[in-house]
């Protein structure tokens, strides 16, 4: 039997958009279901979220949260970007050098988070004794148990786990550049910042705008290494809103106050979904 | 007169700052993986093992539930990237080949499917999985990794076939071919180096993926390796050379998979990325 020709696409899609549509949105909608319910299915209206955001730790979470992509994505951009410019130069062992660098962002979280945190150690990190040897600091610091130093931390970790994707991507982005544009420049006598900021990063910016979105949206996510380090501590100066769902759920089994909690995390990041799709999507 | 080329900045210094700021932690994590507990916790630290040894290792792969978690994650990872795979493969070329109402939303779709913090539905999905019986079973790893892995192998692959002339495909059609054969017999074997980035960017997010792990599989007959590298920290008391063990264990299949194919992952992810 041959199938109607108006109906052969869709019938390839359907299967993938079935199966999302059921990992994907009924869990979006049960989610919302779920916040607006108690513990036996009554509605409650919007109970769940005056609770959550009467805790104050509520409001240190979403500022965490802020600070820790925030931080992040800036250097994660600059770095990656700087790196991605280095690695487009001709050097000697290049395409050996491009493929390690990526291994950091390969390479489960877990497996960064835990290597980092021994490099931590108060007592007997390295990155301690190498800053007390180069005098940098005078005693020990207890990088991820002093509240003032376990989100510098832990961003460092996520800055290094992440910006060999940066990298890759801006180093893709600057091989679409015509190598004549630069070598008129030169031509016409321009300094390598002239380059740089003119040609560069004048071509990087739509490439640089889709990574801040995609970094912002992931980092939103990341719950691994934060976890894994410091399960938010110290006195919750490293929780993030990811982190606060999975305890609510997970620890104090309240899932209607998670599920709330929820809501308003896809609603900061329905945002950037948003802005993302309709910039992104149209090249499509 | 302006030189055409610039070779006159300091590349090579810069090259090593980088090389050393991103693989000193492997470094370190290998040198504290072969020493004893003794030598770990001694000022100052030693850069070369002084009795090194292999206990870590041994303790990591006889007594502890490491190599059960190595068996968990293998089905779990190979199972998922299967599924996404024949999806993907289909889903594709739908999307890569056929112009249908409501295709614009079903791309918009699955970008979604793709952005969507995973921490925002554990919730629910613990609820669904729960309901379903599926909770710490192989199959609800499975189905919960598709969600990671489905979109982004889509993207991968709509690139992939985009780039494959439909002219092949036309004559085969002419010649009386189904378009599912046509995709089989002609499109996929064109398409190797795309199937291939994606059966690997799939088989390594699975394989790396932590949260969904932790939530949704409860003990050691479905554990994954990464919950088993955290098991090893407690709140009291961390085995740090077990764990920088275990974390060797862990990165090293992975780097020698990614070194080995990383022209065509960076390739294919690089397309799937810039189009997505």
């Amino acid at each position: 039997m041959r199938v109607s020709k108006r109906f052969v696409g869709p019938l390839f899609v359907l299967p993938a958009l079935f199966v999302l549509a059921m990992l994907v949105f009924y869990p979006l909608v049960y989610t919302f279901v779920l916040s607006v319910t108690d513990p036996a299915g009554n509605y409650v209206g919007l109970e769940n979220f005056r609770t959550m955001l009467d805790q104050r730790l509520t409001s240190r979470t979403l500022q965490n949260t802020f600070v820790y992509v925030g931080f992040s994505i800036v250097f994660q951009i600059i770095l990656g970007t700087a790196v991605g410019i280095l690695l487009n130069a001709k050097f000697w062992g290049r395409s050996g050098i491009r493929a390690l660098i990526v291994v950091p962002w390969v390479i489960p979280g877990i497996v960064a988070a835990t290597t980092w945190g021994w490099m931590f150690h108060t007592e007997f990190g390295i990155i301690n004794y190498m800053a007390q040897s180069a005098g940098v600091i005078d005693a020990p610091v207890g990088w991820l148990t002093n509240p003032s130093t376990v989100m510098p931390a832990l961003i460092t970790v996520n800055v290094w786990k992440m910006f060999p994707f940066v990298a890759i991507m801006v180093l893709a982005g600057l091989q679409a550049i015509p190598e004549d544009l630069y070598e008129a420049a030169r031509i016409d006598g321009a300094k390598l910042h002239h380059e740089i900021y003119f040609i560069t990063l004048r071509h990087l910016r739509p490439v640089l705008a889709s990574l801040t979105l995609l970094l912002a949206i992931w980092g939103l996510n990341a719950i691994t290494i934060i976890y894994a380090m410091t399960r938010g501590g110290p006195a919750n100066r490293s929780i993030i809103l990811p982190i606060q769902i999975f305890r609510q759920a997970f620890e104090f089994f309240q899932f209607n106050q998670a599920a709330a909690l929820s809501v308003m995390f896809l609603l900061i990041t329905g945002v950037l979904m948003v802005i993302y799709v309709t910039v992104f999507a149209e090249k499509e | 007169m302006a030189s055409r080329t610039r070779s006159t900045w300091p590349i090579y210094p810069a090259v090593a700052l980088l090389v050393v700021i991103t693989m000193f932690p492997f470094l370190w994590m290998l040198i504290s993986s072969f020493k004893q507990l003794s030598e770990l916790y001694t000022v100052p630290p030693t850069w070369i093992p002084v009795a090194p040894s292999w206990t870590n290792y041994l303790n990591v792969l006889f007594e502890s539930n490491v190599p059960r978690y190595f068996l968990n994650s293998v089905i779990i990872s190979a199972g998922s990237t299967a599924i996404a795979l024949a999806l993907a493969i289909l889903a594709s070329y739908g999307f890569a080949r056929f112009k249908f109402r409501g295709r614009t939303a079903a791309v918009a779709l699955i970008i979604v499917g793709q952005l969507l913090p995973t921490a925002a539905i554990i919730v629910p999905l613990y609820v669904v999985l729960n309901w379903l019986g599926l909770l710490n079973t192989y199959l609800g790893l499975i189905l919960a990794y598709l969600i990671l892995t489905l979109p982004l192998s889509v993207f991968m692959l709509i690139s992939y076939f985009r780039g494959i002339p439909v002219e092949l495909e036309e004559a085969a059609i002419v010649d009386g071919a189904s378009r599912l054969g046509v995709l089989l017999r002609i499109t996929l074997p064109l398409s190797m180096p795309g199937v291939v980035a994606v059966i690997v960017y799939a088989f390594v997010t699975t394989w790396n993926e932590f949260i969904f792990a932790l939530c949704f599989a409860l003990d050691s007959s479905t554990k994954t390796l990464p919950i088993g590298l955290a098991e090893f920290t407690t709140e009291f008391n961390t085995d740090w050379g077990a764990v920088m063990a275990a974390s060797v264990v862990m990165t090293v299949p992975i780097a020698i998979l990614f070194l080995a194919m990383q022209r065509l992952f960076v390739g294919g992810l690089t397309a799937g990325g810039t189009k997505g």
